[in-house]
Formats: structure tokens, C-alpha cells, sequence
């Protein structure tokens, strides 16, 4: 039925069942990751909203501006102040609110706070209690996401939010692949070493191989070498039985890409998974400082771990079944013969910079 | 040249099962975690959100208000201005601006009439309809001459197929002397309850009749007017009538999003899905309005088509997040047209049944049912259709197809 009586019966009390649920009501968003005793995140409050609760139009024109928000800061971080309390287990935290900026979202612009707390000890559930907005907008809903998982808030009563450990191990998982796909450094030391796999030493001379079959037993040659070697280190170094210092490991992976270059242009040694072996066993400790980095958390350190190994296969092999058809295909090609010479060349002097750099850090 | 080819499978092969390990382990774990980037404008001058300008009489009395909370005139004035610019705007936010300002009496089982009325119009926009029907019932035990308490109860009992409670209502304006209770408006009220008991055709001469008789009258008015004529017209299968009654109403009122969307819909039964398009460029904020054009533009494989579909679904999405379920209608409608996913749609299409039980939500859920092959899920409708009587061309043609698969079912 309909909505447009409304404006002309009496009142203007609209009538209807207006169909049309246009725009969206009020959310904000409070995303926070916890990691061993600190927790850290982002409060997301539309600008609109706080318009409604604090009034930031300061001349009342209807368009709230950069200067008018930003003058309007510590007042925003006051409010927040007053209406947001996170806390470990029953007991709480210390939280902090981080200077905010703008985010766009799709119904319009968002004061994004950056918010962190330290709690006594690792929390195993999360406390939050939360209550912006609910006095001005009865519909107003917080979105609390935190582990994989979204809480409504839907009024300033405190929220329990156990921690799920099992999607903590996927978040390792998910680490694990940002990792080598971020991480260049992986990627080139394992592409050096494939790249040769489609052009095989024959009695004498190098010539293109003939079945795809020969090329994937070598590449699966290689990436397992480089699999436990670096499985191996990863273990040892993050349940902490070796520790390196993280300059000498990042020039060491640095020098080992520049090797696996080199060797391509030099043909020093050919059994290639070999290399990978000894070299991969740098990239472990390389991988295990990440992790350490992430805050390995001691209780779930074994799915942690698992995960984050799972993960860098997962990218890794990724890499591998992109490039070896490639590689194949183009065996023949003078695009190949370009790609195995420059390409290595490059970046073995690129590595080469690297390891300097990194010395020098 | 055959192992060339193995090769060309097996490279596209690697690839595309490298892109979904990648996917996977980006995607599974969670979506929503992925937050905005977030930058600091360099110019001060930039606007960064626009809201209502400032109305210096709400100031006052919301100021007033907090000084004394119990004036509850206060805050019926107040809640009833944010109901006009949720109207307005079609902006939501204002109806949870309007409960908050009413918080002191929104939980009481006796509020005072302003604010039972106030409560009542709310509810029912947030699709909340048996809660709406008893505060209006009770509402007009205590002020039985207000007009505009019956038509909203009319309103309300149509909507959940009450239609001895909506006649009552309408007849209760009839006999009141208010400027409201004009004959046009009576029969407007009328209008739809005549319809679902079969005599459309009797209530569409009697309301043309009216409607060109009245031709100064209230613009409000005379669009809802337009628009029912316009669904009885549909009913009747005359689409050239019931689309020219829109254009009409639309020209009376172009921000009238029910009228819009039931020519959209007009449009798109009709094969004139570019026109229905068009029609509904630009005013996507608005759900009921950019679910329509992302179906159209998708059977017309528009270059729009991807953008709309994406941010349909991304809307969906985030109702669902603050569990929100007042979507059905439309995600039932996507579901099926977008997503061919009829066993879905008829799931919300059967879900929106027990909420609302217009015209529309019957042939929603007979062409989902149909769509589905589920003879079953269109039980309610076929139901309803039987005890009401009622006679329209669409849900006539969607019923009678259950029917001949039903026969061909048994026949076997």
C-alpha cells in the first residue's frame, strides 16, 4: 500500500508501508583482531550519525565539511570515549582511541577510528560493551566483527564473544598465502629455479624438453626440496630452538635469490633441488619471523603453525601450476630464451641490491 | 597438433585452479574483515556528508525536550518530523530517530493516542504489521473519529488479508465529517477490497468516475487514487490504461517510489524492459527501485548490468548483516530473476507470504512456485485466491500453469 496519503491526510503522518526501504539504516562497524594480550581495530561510525548525536553542521547549512568534522575530532573521540569499553574474560582493558580519518563505504562517508587495547592476559572471550547512538536512533545496530565472526549490538547492553580458535588457524592459513604472494623474494628464488625445468641438460648440450611429464617431475622435485627445507626451519625457529638474528636472515634470503639466478646464467650445479633444499632451508627462518611478527599465540601455537605453513604452500603451489604450463608453452620461443637470460640477469643483480640493502639495515 | 590442444586444457586448467586456491584462501575465511581504506581530505571546504539543514524550531524543542523529558507533546512533534523526512528521503534512518525521541513510551502497554498513532506508523513501515494492527486497534477504541487512525488500520488489515477489519475502516471514514473523509478517498480505501473480491471492473468505473469528476482536489490524494485505478486496471489486464494512470500520478508526484516501481513493473511484463530501465536510472538508492533495474538491466545484458547486480547483492548482504528481513519481496524477485535461483526465491517468497499478503506478494509466490516446480509452496496462494474470489490476469495465467503441470504430474 501506499505512502503519498501520508502528505495529504492532516498530519503528514505518513501512512504507508512505504516499499521503498531506500538507503541503509544506521550500522556502525567495530572490527577488532586480538593478538596475545592487545587487542587492535577499527571503530566505523557514519558521519551522518554523528551529525545526530553531536551536531557537527556547525553552520547549519546541511553540508558537513572537512573543516567542520575535523574541528569536531575531540569531541568525537569524547563521545567514543564515554560509550566504548572492550575487556578480557570479565575483566577490563585499557583501551585506546587512535587520531580518526574518513572512510568511504557504500552509503557514504564513515569516521574511522583506530582502536587498540592491552588486557591483563590473553583474552579467551571478549567483553564488549557498546553504546553509541542507540539514544538518538532506536534502529541504530553496532557491527561487531571479530574472529571470522559479526555480533549485532542492538543496545548498550555489555556483549560475550568467545574466541573461536579454529578460525584463527585459517587466519594463519590465509597469512600464510598473503605472505608468499607478498613476500617477492619467495617468489623469485622459486622461479629461478623453475624456469630452467623446460630447457634439460641432454649428454652434452641444453635443448627443450620433450614431455611435459619430465618437466613436472623435476618442478615437483624442486618444490618439495623447498618444501621441507623450509617446513624444517619454520618449526625449529618458531617453537624458538633456533634463533637468528633477522638481518642476518633477510640478507641470507636476498643472497639466496641472487644464487639461484646466478645459477642459471653459470649452470654451476644442476641438480636444482639440491639448491632448493639448501637455500630453502634460509626462507623457513624468513617465514617463522613473520609469524613471530603476527604475534604467534603460545596455546594454539601447533595450529598457528600449521596453518601458516598450509597457507604458504597453498600460494606457493599456486604460483608453480600458473607458471610451469607457461614456461612449457613457451619453451621454444625466443621469448623464452629472453626470459631465462635477462629475466635472471635482472634478477640476480636486483637480489644482489637487496642483500645489500638489507646488510646495511 | 592434439597434444597442443591437451597442453592448451591442461595450462587453462593450472590456471584456473591456481586463481581458485588463491580465491579460496582470500575469500573463505571472512569477507566483512576486509575495512574501508581510509584517507584525510586536503581541502577544508570539502563537503563529506550532507544531512538535513538545520530547522531552528527543532532545535528549540528538541532543547526544550531534554530540559523537560516528560512533555510527551514535545516528542510527538518531534518524532512526527522525523517520520516526514524519512518519507521525504526515503532515508530509514529517521524512523529509528523517530523511536528514540519516543523511547519513554515507546514500552508502555497504554502509551498516550499521539503516541500509539506514531508507534503504529512506524511499525508498519518497518513491516512489524501485527504490532501496528493492535496499536491502532486499540487507538481507536480510544478516539473512534480518527481518520486517520481508520485508514491506516485499513491499510494494515489489507495488507494481512483481515478485509471484514479494512471494510470496517473505510466505512468508519465514510460516516465521519472530517475534510478527510472526502467519497474519493473512502473509495480509494475501498478500492483494493473491491478488487480481491472479484469486482475490479465495479470498483475501477466507480473510482475513474470519481477521479475525473475530482480534478483540482488534493495531489496526495489524487495520486493514491491514480495508483489504485492503476492496479485495478493491471488486474483487469488493461496495461496501457493502468500505465497511463501512472504517468499520471508520476507527474503529480515524480518521488512517488510505489507508483514508479508498479510501472517499472508494467513496463517489464510488457516487454518494454529499456523503458522500465530508464525509467528507474539514477534513483538506485532507493532498493524497491535498483532490484528492478538491475533485473532489467540484466536481461537486457546492459552495460550497467554488473554494477547493479554487484551492489544489489552487497545491499542484501548488509540487511542480512544487522538481520534485517525486511527485504523478502525484493530478494525473492532477485533470487529468481538474477540469480536462477528459483528454489531460493520461492523459500523468501514464501517467508514474505506470512508477512504481507498483497496482490503482489501472491503473484510473487505463484511465479516462484511455478518457477521452482513446487505445486506445494503455492498452496497458500491458491487458498487465498479461492476464499477471496479474486480475478486477475496475471495471477490467473501463473495459477492456471500450476494447474496444467499438476494434471500432467497426475496423468503420469
Amino acid at each position: 500500500m501506499r505512502a503519498v496519503i501520508a502528505a495529504a491526510i492532516a498530519t503528514c503522518v505518513g501512512l504507508a508501508a512505504a516499499p521503498a526501504w531506500a538507503h541503509k539504516p544506521s550500522d556502525a562497524h567495530l572490527r577488532l583482531a586480538v593478538d596475545g594480550d592487545t587487542i587492535t581495530g577499527r571503530l566505523d561510525v557514519a558521519v551522518r550519525d554523528l551529525d545526530g548525536a553531536l551536531g557537527l553542521d556547525g553552520d547549519g547549512n546541511g553540508e558537513i565539511t572537512w573543516a567542520e568534522l575535523s574541528a569536531a575530532a575531540p569531541q568525537i573521540a569524547a563521545y567514543v570515549d564515554h560509550r566504548l569499553t572492550l575487556g578480557a574474560d570479565g575483566a577490563p582493558c585499557t583501551r585506546r582511541l587512535g587520531p580518526g580519518a574518513i572512510a568511504e563505504l557504500s552509503d557514504g562517508a564513515y569516521w574511522a577510528m583506530p582502536v587498540s587495547a592491552s588486557c591483563a592476559h590473553p583474552p579467551r572471550a571478549l567483553d564488549i560493551a557498546y553504546s553509541l547512538l542507540f539514544d538518538i536512533d532506536s534502529m541504530h545496530r553496532g557491527l561487531a566483527h571479530v574472529a571470522g565472526q559479526t555480533t549485532i549490538l542492538r543496545d548498550a547492553r555489555p556483549v560475550h564473544i568467545a574466541l573461536d580458535q579454529t578460525t584463527s588457524t585459517v587466519a594463519f592459513v590465509k597469512e600464510g598465502v598473503w605472505h608468499i604472494w607478498m613476500g617477492i623474494d619467495h617468489i623469485l628464488f622459486l622461479s629461478c629455479l623453475i624456469l630452467p625445468a623446460v630447457f634439460q641438460r641432454r649428454t652434452r648440450r641444453w635443448a627443450a624438453a620433450d614431455s611435459l611429464r619430465d618437466v613436472c617431475k623435476e618442478v615437483f622435485e624442486i618444490v618439495t626440496a623447498f618444501t621441507l627445507a623450509h617446513s624444517t626451519t619454520l618449526v625449529i625457529s618458531a617453537i624458538g630452538l633456533v634463533a637468528l638474528p633477522s638481518r642476518f636472515v633477510e640478507t641470507a634470503i636476498a643472497l639466496s635469490v641472487a644464487a639461484a639466478a646466478l645459477n642459471n646464467l653459470l649452470r654451476t650445479v644442476d641438480a636444482r633441488w639440491a639448491v632448493a633444499f639448501a637455500l630453502g632451508l634460509l626462507h623457513g627462518f624468513g617465514f617463522s619471523s613473520v609469524l613471530i611478527d603476527l604475534g604467534l599465540p603460545s596455546h594454539e601455537l601447533i595450529g598457528a603453525l600449521l596453518g601458516f605453513n598450509l597457507g604458504v604452500e597453498l600460494g606457493q603451489a599456486a604460483i608453480v601450476i600458473a607458471l610451469v604450463p607457461v614456461l612449457y608453452w613457451i619453451r621454444r620461443t625466443l621469448a623464452y630464451q629472453a626470459l631465462l637470460w635477462a629475466g635472471s640477469a635482472g634478477v640476480a643483480i636486483l637480489a644482489m641490491l637487496w642483500s645489500y640493502q638489507r646488510y646495511l639495515a | 597438433m592434439r597434444g597442443r590442444r591437451k597442453l592448451t586444457v591442461l595450462a587453462l586448467g593450472a590456471v584456473g585452479l591456481a586463481a581458485a586456491l588463491t580465491a579460496a584462501a582470500f575469500v573463505a575465511p571472512d569477507r566483512a574483515a576486509a575495512a574501508a581504506p581510509t584517507y584525510l581530505p586536503a581541502d577544508p571546504a570539502q563537503v563529506i556528508a550532507t544531512v538535513p539543514a538545520r530547522d531552528p524550531a527543532e532545535v528549540t524543542a528538541r532543547q526544550a525536550l531534554a530540559a523537560a523529558p516528560d512533555r510527551v507533546e514535545l516528542a510527538v512533534e518531534l518524532a512526527r518530523g522525523d517520520i516526514e523526512r524519512y518519507h521525504a528521503l526515503s532515508d530509514p534512518r529517521y524512523l529509528g530517530r523517530a523511536q528514540a525521541t519516543l523511547d519513554r513510551w515507546w514500552h508502555l502497554a497504554e502509551p498516550p493516542a499521539d503516541v500509539l498513532l506514531l508507534r503504529a506508523t512506524i511499525e508498519q513501515a518497518i513491516h512489524q504489521f501485527p504490532e501496528a494492527r493492535a496499536d491502532l486497534d486499540q487507538l481507536i477504541r480510544l478516539r473512534p473519529d480518527d481518520a486517520q487512525a481508520q485508514l491506516t488500520r485499513a491499510v494494515v488489515a489489507t495488507i494481512t488479508a483481515d478485509y471484514a477489519a479494512a471494510r470496517d475502516s473505510c466505512r468508519a471514514i465514510a460516516r465521519l465529517a472530517t475534510p478527510i473523509a472526502t467519497p474519493i478517498v473512502v473509495a480509494t480505501c475501498e478500492a483494493p477490497l473491491d478488487a480481491i473480491a472479484g469486482k475490479a471492473d465495479e470498483a475501477y468505473a466507480r473510482l475513474s468516475r470519481l477521479v475525473g469528476a475530482a480534478r483540482a482536489g488534493d495531489a496526495g490524494v489524487r495520486g493514491w487514487a491514480l495508483t489504485q485505478l492503476a492496479e485495478l486496471a493491471a488486474m483487469r489486464g488493461d496495461t496501457d490504461a493502468a500505465a497511463a494512470h501512472l504517468g499520471a500520478a508520476l507527474a503529480l508526484d515524480p518521488e512517488d517510489a510505489y507508483a514508479r516501481n508498479l510501472l517499472a513493473d508494467i513496463l517489464m511484463a510488457t516487454g518494454h524492459t529499456a523503458d522500465a530501465s530508464r525509467l528507474l536510472a539514477g534513483r538506485e538508492q532507493i532498493d524497491s527501485h535498483l532490484v528492478r533495474r538491475a533485473i532489467a538491466e540484466h536481461d537486457l545484458h546492459g552495460a550497467d548490468a554488473g554494477k547493479l547486480v554487484a551492489a544489489m547483492r552487497d545491499r542484501i548482504a548488509a540487511a542480512a548483516e544487522r538481520g534485517d528481513r525486511i527485504h523478502l519481496r525484493e530478494e525473492a524477485r532477485f533470487a529468481l530473476a538474477v540469480e536462477l535461483d528459483a528454489a531460493r526465491a520461492v523459500g523468501l517468497a514464501r517467508d514474505n507470504w506470512r508477512v504481507q499478503k498483497e496482490l503482489a506478494d501472491a503473484r510473487l509466490l505463484a511465479e516462484t512456485a511455478v518457477a521452482a516446480h513446487d505445486r506445494d509452496a503455492a498452496a497458500p496462494v491458491i487458498a487465498w485466491a479461492r476464499t477471496t474470489g479474486v480475478r486477475d490476469a496475471a495471477l490467473d495465467r501463473l495459477l492456471s500453469r500450476l494447474d496444467r503441470a499438476d494434471r500432467v504430474e497426475a496423468a503420469r
